[in-house]
């Protein structure tokens, strides 16, 4: 059987939708158990189906960056693997390096007259491998970091315990926006500046408008991308 | 009090069971198709080559593997965090959508409600994410060329985008950590790479810096209440 034919085979397709299937089969999961918690501490069906709906509203937008680099991975690793691994923990451009990475440790490259059936299938393992790591990274540290953090806020104060947790967390995030800032052009700073501006404007001042909080980060999304593209 | 912390407890142990088994279902699904390609069609690496191409990963990816669900374990919370490193996508799409989620059901994170509705958020960009790239696994090389070239053009911004409102979000209970933070971020991401930094120390020296930022802003506040 030929490279292509293997690569959008049926059996492939079978073999790779085990993951989509756990990554969906997990989430409803939990949800059930976070829907059924809720009450115990107080949360009403209100407020959770509000938090549903405002997520998946808020998702779109950003399940964008998948599919743009999904199609790019399409042409080079065939519909299921791409699918696959768009799906789950690793950007499209980590997948790609590593699948390339994997092929030259056997001589190949993606894409080269020399990409064989040997070098998918390295480039299936290096993919494999290299999610490992964060899954099981997850699996061993994520209780443990639970009962650090109970730890913490038996040792010192609750509110600075949750005032350092929020400063990690916005230091995180400052990092993260900090890199699409720096070096690299106004359109990137316009997008964020009005994105960030739009945000606290309808979280502040149209406040009174319980309607447009739930969309009010996926608006404020929009309206960075557009004015940015506009202006550059 | 102990009441609620005995319910704290049992959620957790609940989520962390879930979150156990879950994953490792992930972890065998995730080698099914290198498997398959074995089984069915006898073609497999050898495993000095499977060695050597771990090793790749590591080498490349590895810091990371351990760096990132420590650093974004206080956003994704112990769910979140089961949820994310198997779907993926951390930073750009869940952690947006459990701020979300936390935002409109007027909670905060590090609570026992703040942790539901980041599972909520969490959980349910799973739901349309996957949908989402399943559409485009399909159509996508028909349609995405056929989009207006201003919407195409304006997927470079996403990110900015996304990062600036999430940003925003985050500051908007606490100003001066905000704006403490961001001017941190922006030095020593312009500085430290002259120096020689790699990125993942970079990552955690902003974080220092916004943990620092929050502690002045604590004692701050704090002489403030005692002076008052």
């Amino acid at each position: 059987m030929e490279l292509k034919a293997i690569i959008n085979s049926p059996g492939l397709w079978i073999a790779s939708s085990f993951m989509v299937i756990v990554v969906v089969a997990q989430s409803i999961i939990f949800i059930r158990a976070a829907f059924k918690e809720a009450k115990n501490v107080g949360l009403t069906r209100e407020q959770c189906v509000r938090g549903m709906r405002s997520a998946m509203i808020t998702a779109i937008g950003p399940s964008f960056s998948p599919v743009i680099i999904l199609v790019g991975l399409l042409a080079v690793l065939g519909a299921p693997t791409a699918w696959m691994r768009m799906n789950d923990i690793g950007a499209g451009r980590t997948e790609l390096a590593m699948a390339n990475a994997a092929a030259s440790v056997i001589g190949a490259e993606l894409q080269a007259g020399n990409f064989t059936i040997e070098a998918f299938g390295a480039a299936l393992w290096g993919m494999a491998l290299n999610n490992l790591g964060w899954m099981v990274v997850a699996l061993v540290l994520t209780h443990r970091m639970a009962k650090a953090v109970n730890l913490l806020n038996k040792k010192y104060d609750p509110k600075w315990i949750k005032l350092m947790m929020a400063g990690a967390t916005i230091g995180l995030f400052a990092y993260l926006l900090s890199g699409q800032l720096v070096g690299k052009g106004s359109p990137n700073i316009t997008a964020a500046v009005v994105s960030a501006g739009t945000m606290l404007f309808i979280s502040k001042a149209l406040k009174k408008y319980p309607k447009l909080q739930e969309p009010a980060l996926g608006i404020s999304m929009l309206v960075g991308m557009f004015v940015a593209t506009a202006i550059a | 009090m102990s009441n609620n912390s005995s319910r704290e407890v049992s959620f957790s142990d609940n989520m962390v069971k879930i979150g156990i088994i879950t994953v490792c279902l992930a972890i065998v699904a995730n080698f099914i198709p290198a498997l398959y390609l074995w089984l069915v069609h006898g073609i497999i690496p050898d495993f000095s080559t499977i060695l050597s191409i771990w090793s790749l990963a590591f080498v490349t990816f590895g810091v990371g593997w351990i760096v990132q669900p420590i650093t974004y374990y206080s956003i994704m919370g112990v769910s979140g965090s089961y949820i994310g490193w198997v779907a993926g996508s951390v930073a750009d799409l869940r952690a947006p959508c459990a701020t979300m989620a936390q935002k409109v059901a007027g909670v905060e994170a590090g609570t026992p409600e703040g942790d539901i509705m980041s599972t909520i958020g969490v959980t349910s960009s799973v739901f349309v994410s996957v949908t989402i790239i399943t559409i485009f696994t399909f159509i996508g090389a028909y349609t995405i060329p056929l989009l207006p070239e201003f919407i195409k053009s304006s997927f470079a911004y996403i990110l900015p985008a996304v990062f600036g409102a999430v940003y925003a979000e985050m500051s908007s209970k606490n100003l001066e950590i905000g704006a403490g933070t961001i001017a941190c971020g922006l030095i020593l991401v312009y500085l430290l790479p002259k120096l020689g930094v790699s990125s993942i120390y970079m990552t955690l020296f902003v974080i220092a810096a916004g943990m620092l930022v929050a502690r002045v802003v604590y004692t701050m506040k704090k002489k403030k209440e005692q002076d008052n």
